[in-house]
């Protein structure tokens, strides 16, 4: 009983943190949404959008809204690894010195990493992060060290190709969900967001984001939850399906324009895929004041989850924009559940 | 000096023909008269030729217009050994007023002996060839004198007839059974979606509370074309808007259905298989067009 007055709890603080979110980056609700709940989720988060849509504001007002220590890095072609670790410099007295770079800097306690433009970054960084991301440690200068509150937010932009590495299949499946952030469509938003000069400032608007300071509880929360929202064999049996569908979509019946099924896919859903699915769908359960998870909630999260981790064949590659959503809606409207 | 006239005799018998490079000839034809216009007139050539010496095929004429009215329509040579033997068929496209004498014309069969080339004549053979028709033709008191042939008198086949009407009355049924299953009639099957799912229904007992939900769902699932959720019912009722009449007893059962399947500690009572029935009543008088 106790847990659940102290989820219910949780579960207001979740919900003003996203009311917070929302009022500082107006016109992007569902992208908010699924923030909130990877970050609840404990899951990695992959932005991905044109330029000046406000990723980078949404993700500063987040890990301000969240609190903890927060790191910033931009990726670029000559970015190393070592940068990430450590930076070297010679002090006011001449003597050259060596400081933790950022990742190292808070230690245990980085809370939020924020990668911008993660595709301008070489492979050599995407290995690093790679492991930092999986095992929430690192080694250097002989020793591991571990983060264990690290969430790394990551954003790329999808206009340029040029000067980029794409991410490894191995790294994208790292991330909980890569999210597309659009262009607010409302008149009023857009309005709003050029003339309102509250918009103008971004570091003013971020700094209005007050620090809820539940951070380093996050991680004893989302175990709370995982434990505490219940999934019927019903529900797993649909969530078999569903991962089924993303194997051989044709099975279940999914058809798409001008492909040949059975070879649009080269690699379907990961098994860590599809926890991170269960995850997510666990933690919209509890935003949604329920016990238990409902199809409605994997389907809720299911494009977020599982876009990122479908790779087409090549000869369908070059349409990947238009067959990946189709193919996703696809699998939805054809699986049932019970 | 007898034994001399027989040694003079028998060299006597042996020479002459030594050098003869055909053993044997014969021309065979078929009666010489009794033909008309549009006739064919087989010619067979048998030759039997001493070693060594082969038929020169060029030689024969060529298949095609010999002349003016006579067509060689086929020319085969069959060979066994040093026989030949040469099968011709010629056509006749004549038209005589009265009865005419024609010949076939001859001409010469070249054998080869190494080099050397032999010939053998197939000598020229007459024949003769009626008209089809007096010169001026009468018409008679019945009608056309010149008149076709009676058409063919056609076989019986009222049996097949039969056969085919009992096998096609017989397939068709099952044709249309068969597309039935595979779903070729989707207007047919959507409008008794529900009229099945009620009586399945029927079978069931208060206690297959799982089974009764599951077949609602499916019925549901087959009249909107693809799964139904509770998430997705406003685009289910904008495509089949008489359901909005019953859109609370749909809430209802989806909710209802969520909370069967997906959480724990459900207590189901008798009244809730009622409440599905009617439900599914009620369906089915929508699917009828009654309400």
């Amino acid at each position: 009983m106790n847990t659940n007055i102290q989820l219910s709890d949780w579960r207001e603080q979740a919900l003003q943190f996203e009311r917070q979110i929302n009022q500082t980056v107006i016109g992007l609700q569902p992208a908010v949404r699924h923030i909130v709940l990877a970050v609840f989720a404990r899951g990695h988060v992959l932005l991905e959008g044109n330029v000046g849509v406000g990723k980078t504001t949404l993700l500063r007002a987040v890990a301000q809204g969240l609190g903890g220590d927060y790191q910033r890095i931009e990726g670029t072609i000559d970015l190393m690894p070592a940068d990430l670790i450590y930076y070297t410099y010679l002090n006011d007295a001449g003597r050259p010195c060596v400081d933790p770079g950022p990742l190292l800097k808070h230690g245990d306690t980085l809370a939020t990493f924020f990668f911008n433009e993660i595709n301008r970054a070489r492979p050599q960084v995407h290995a690093l992060l790679l492991r930092a991301m999986a095992e929430r440690s690192i080694n250097a200068f002989n020793r591991d060290y571990r983060f264990p509150h690290i969430q790394v937010f990551a954003d790329r932009n999808r206009v340029e190709k040029e000067e980029t590495f794409e991410l490894p299949a191995a790294a994208k499946d790292r991330f909980m969900m890569e999210i597309n952030i659009d262009m607010p469509r409302g008149d009023t938003e857009l309005d709003e967001l050029i003339f309102n000069p509250r918009f103008h400032d971004t570091d003013r608007l971020i700094a209005e984001v007050a620090n809820s300071g539940i951070y380093y509880r996050l991680n004893e929360l989302a175990q709370t939850v995982q434990q505490h929202i219940q999934t019927s064999p019903k529900l797993h049996a649909y969530a078999l399906s569903l991962w089924k569908a993303t194997q051989r979509p044709q099975q279940y019946g999914v058809q798409l324009t001008d492909v040949e099924m059975p070879q649009v896919l080269m690699a379907g859903a990961s098994p860590r895929g599809m926890s991170y699915l269960i995850r997510a769908a666990k933690t919209r359960a509890w935003l949604e004041s329920r016990d238990h998870v409902l199809p409605e909630d994997l389907q809720a999260v299911f494009p977020v989850c599982m876009t990122h981790r479908l790779f087409l064949n090549p000869l369908y590659a070059y349409r990947k924009e238009q067959l990946l959503p189709e193919l996703i809606t696809g699998i939805l409207n054809q699986v049932a559940a019970p | 000096m007898r034994i001399l006239l027989i040694m003079v005799l028998s060299l006597l018998g042996c020479s002459g023909s030594i050098d003869q490079p055909v053993s044997y000839f014969n021309v065979e034809t078929p009666r010489p008269f009794g033909y008309v216009n549009g006739d064919e007139i087989p010619q067979r050539i048998v030759i039997e030729t001493r070693p060594g010496i082969t038929l020169q095929t060029g030689s024969l004429p060529a298949k095609g217009s010999i002349n003016r009215w006579l067509n060689l329509n086929q020319i085969t040579v069959k060979q066994s050994g040093r026989r030949y033997q040469i099968d011709l068929l010629y056509q006749v496209f004549y038209a005589p007023l009265e009865v005419k004498s024609l010949t076939l014309p001859g001409f010469t069969v070249q054998l080869n002996q190494g080099e050397k080339s032999i010939g053998q004549n197939v000598p020229a053979w007459s024949f003769t060839l009626s008209p089809l028709r007096e010169l001026v033709a009468r018409q008679s008191e019945q009608g056309e004198y010149l008149r076709p042939d009676s058409p063919p008198p056609l076989l019986a086949n009222t049996q097949a007839w039969y056969g085919l009407t009992a096998s096609l009355a017989i397939a068709a049924p099952i044709a249309t059974y068969l597309g039935y299953l595979y779903g070729c009639f989707p207007n047919m099957t959507r409008r008794t979606v529900f009229k099945r799912a009620l009586r399945k229904l029927a079978g069931l007992s208060k206690t297959d509370m799982e089974q009764a939900l599951t077949v609602i769902h499916h019925a549901l699932n087959s009249l909107n074309g693809q799964p139904l959720f509770a998430s997705r019912l406003s685009d289910f009722y904008r495509r089949n808007p008489q359901y909005l009449q019953i859109k609370a007893q749909l809430v209802w059962f989806f909710n209802y259905s969520n909370r069967y399947f997906f959480s724990d500690g459900m207590i189901t009572v008798a009244q809730d298989f009622q409440q599905l029935k009617n439900l599914c009543e009620q369906c089915r008088k929508i699917e009828r067009g009654s309400r």
